[in-house]
């Protein structure tokens, strides 16, 4: 590969019955958008056979059946929606706000947070509450969205070794990239606060209302008002962007 | 309808259906059967629509005792079926009477059998499907003194004593290679690291589960680290984390990962892959796309004739 760029996005099938596209290895929003203005575009396009496609950082994954379909029309498809992904559009990005109690039993990090970076606690919850962190993708289990976006200031490393079991709700960041948990999962990244607003609930249909694309924020409440706010479905908190 | 009481668990014992694949667009793991041919096999048996929810059990030991007269067939791997402390024949559709008790006795071949009941297992539908995904929360493991019931047999029920002939019958070849093709970061790993891949034997860890089975044997040699930008894991993903071990990722693992994927299992020998238990030894082998098609067709033709054969009602369902 020496002397030669590679060109992106690149489009293979994998499988039997899944065609995987990458865009630059990066963890950028842009570079995000493409992934997810390839998905709008595929979903668009009504082509027989094909199944779902679904971004991640930068990449899709295309699935189609295979005996409707074969990976080298889906192939196609992908090269002609992705030779203009300006033109694409992509879904209207919403904004949640999400009351967020943070420190102290609800946020076990919140101090180390303010040390590792040198702030006051209360920088830390002010910064917090006021950034708007965009959803990259849903992945890993129970629709748990990948937020990034946290700014330098309060970046901080994983832990070491990871928490074994932070409760569904928490709030937490790694270096810039950040989640609220969907279920009670182990987890390294520092956790600040909780939200009880439901992100994951099973017994809905979508069990998440996050989508790619959306924008969240955590501004700080107090417990009664946390916990109140946990009484509604997490559609009653978005704000048009 | 019929009721049963469960006198024992078992090593574990969860409902099953055909999972929630549609949900992958909401990062919900597929769940559902890790043998899924056996499950469809169970339920046809039974008169029952493939779809239906059927219970998944694991080495030895559920025993289920029958409170009313009910129609059962048992798939899958051979946990010495009994009825009444007699062995019984597999792959059969089985009459109980009250108080019959049916009891798997232990692992012979394989590892995980399906019970289909006329009707279904009646269990909570989430998300669309009655597949318990203990990680998830998604319902429970069964548990002594648990009452389990089916549904109405909406179908016309089969006759006592009907089975499936040999032919039908998924072969459960476990020193078979597993067919793989190639994965999304087979070049993270250097050309001896994938010979050792395809040419070592594995043997399967003990910690394994419906998430992915976990391997022992010879480290793969990288060409570079481990770690990708997190990416989709497709059913069957073979990932090799730091310790160069092979991970086969199965019906309840995540569906995004940081790891790279040296291979995908050819969905043909996934249902084989989902038979395997801690200690058996197994190979991969390296197969081209065109030919996975080609097994994975004569598979999807095979079901049809057996559907055929037991003169099911429902047609085909696309699982």
């Amino acid at each position: 590969m020496s002397g030669n760029t590679i060109s992106y996005p690149i489009i293979r099938p994998l499988g039997e019955d899944s065609v995987l596209v990458e865009f630059e290895a990066k963890v950028n929003i842009e570079i995000n958008r493409k992934a997810r203005r390839l998905v709008h575009g595929l979903e668009q396009a009504d082509l027989p056979g094909l199944k779902m496609a679904i971004p991640a950082y930068r990449s899709v994954s295309v699935y189609f059946d295979p005996f409707i379909t074969t990976a080298s029309q889906i192939i196609r498809a992908v090269e002609t929606i992705s030779t203009d992904l300006s033109q694409q559009e992509e879904l209207p990005a919403r904004l949640f706000r999400l009351p967020t109690v943070y420190g102290g039993q609800h946020g076990p990090d919140l101090d180390r947070v303010a040390d590792v970076t040198g702030l006051a606690t209360n920088e830390v919850i002010d910064i917090c509450s006021t950034i708007r962190l965009p959803v990259f993708f849903l992945g890993f289990i129970c629709s748990q969205a990948y937020l990034g976006g946290v700014p330098e200031v309060i970046q901080i490393p994983r832990h070491d070794s990871p928490r074994p079991l932070v409760p569904g709700g928490s709030f937490g960041i790694a270096g810039a990239q950040a989640n609220i948990l969907a279920v009670d999962s182990p987890s390294g990244l520092s956790y600040l606060g909780r939200t009880f607003v439901k992100v994951f609930n099973p017994s809905a249909f979508p069990p998440t209302a996050f989508r790619p694309g959306d924008q969240v924020q955590c501004p700080a409440v107090n417990e009664d008002q946390a916990l109140a706010a946990g009484k509604k479905g997490m559609e009653e908190f978005i704000e048009p962007l | 309808m019929s009721h049963f009481e469960l006198l024992n668990p078992g090593f574990l014992t969860t409902y099953q259906d055909l999972g929630r694949p549609d949900m992958l667009k909401f990062a919900l793991p597929h769940c559902g059967a890790m043998d899924e041919t056996s499950l469809r096999l169970a339920n046809l048996l039974v008169g029952n629509p493939e779809s239906a929810a059927a219970l998944e059990t694991t080495a030895m030991g559920l025993t289920v005792k029958a409170l009313d007269q009910a129609l059962i067939a048992v798939t899958g791997a051979d946990l010495g079926l009994e009825l009444n402390g007699k062995s019984a024949p597999m792959c059969t559709v089985l009459q109980l009477e009250v108080g019959d008790v049916v009891r798997f006795k232990g692992k012979k071949k394989g590892l995980r059998s399906y019970l289909a009941v006329a009707g279904g297992f009646d269990a909570p539908v989430i998300l669309g499907s009655r597949s318990v995904y203990l990680r998830g929360g998604m319902g429970a493991a069964l548990k002594k003194g648990d009452l389990i019931q089916s549904l109405l047999l909406e179908n016309q029920a089969p006759q006592a004593g009907r089975s499936l002939t040999d032919d039908f019958q998924p072969t459960l070849d476990l020193m078979a290679p597993i067919r793989v093709l190639p994965g999304p970061q087979i070049d993270y790993f250097t050309r001896k690291g994938q010979e050792t891949f395809t040419k070592s034997v594995y043997c399967i860890s003990p910690i394994s589960d419906r998430q992915g089975c976990r391997t022992e044997g010879p480290s793969i040699e990288r060409a570079r680290g481990p770690d990708i930008i997190t990416d989709p894991i497709p059913l069957g993903s073979i990932q090799v984390p730091g310790d160069g071990l092979p991970i086969i990722l199965l019906k309840d693992a995540q569906v995004t990962g940081g790891y790279a994927k040296i291979g995908l299992v050819a969905r043909v020998d996934l249902d084989r892959v989902g038979q395997l238990s801690p200690g058996d030894k197994i190979r991969f082998k390296l197969i081209r796309r065109e030919e996975a098609l080609e097994l994975l067709k004569n598979q999807v033709q095979l079901l049809a004739e057996a559907r055929e054969a037991l003169g099911a009602l429902s047609g085909a369902e696309k699982g």
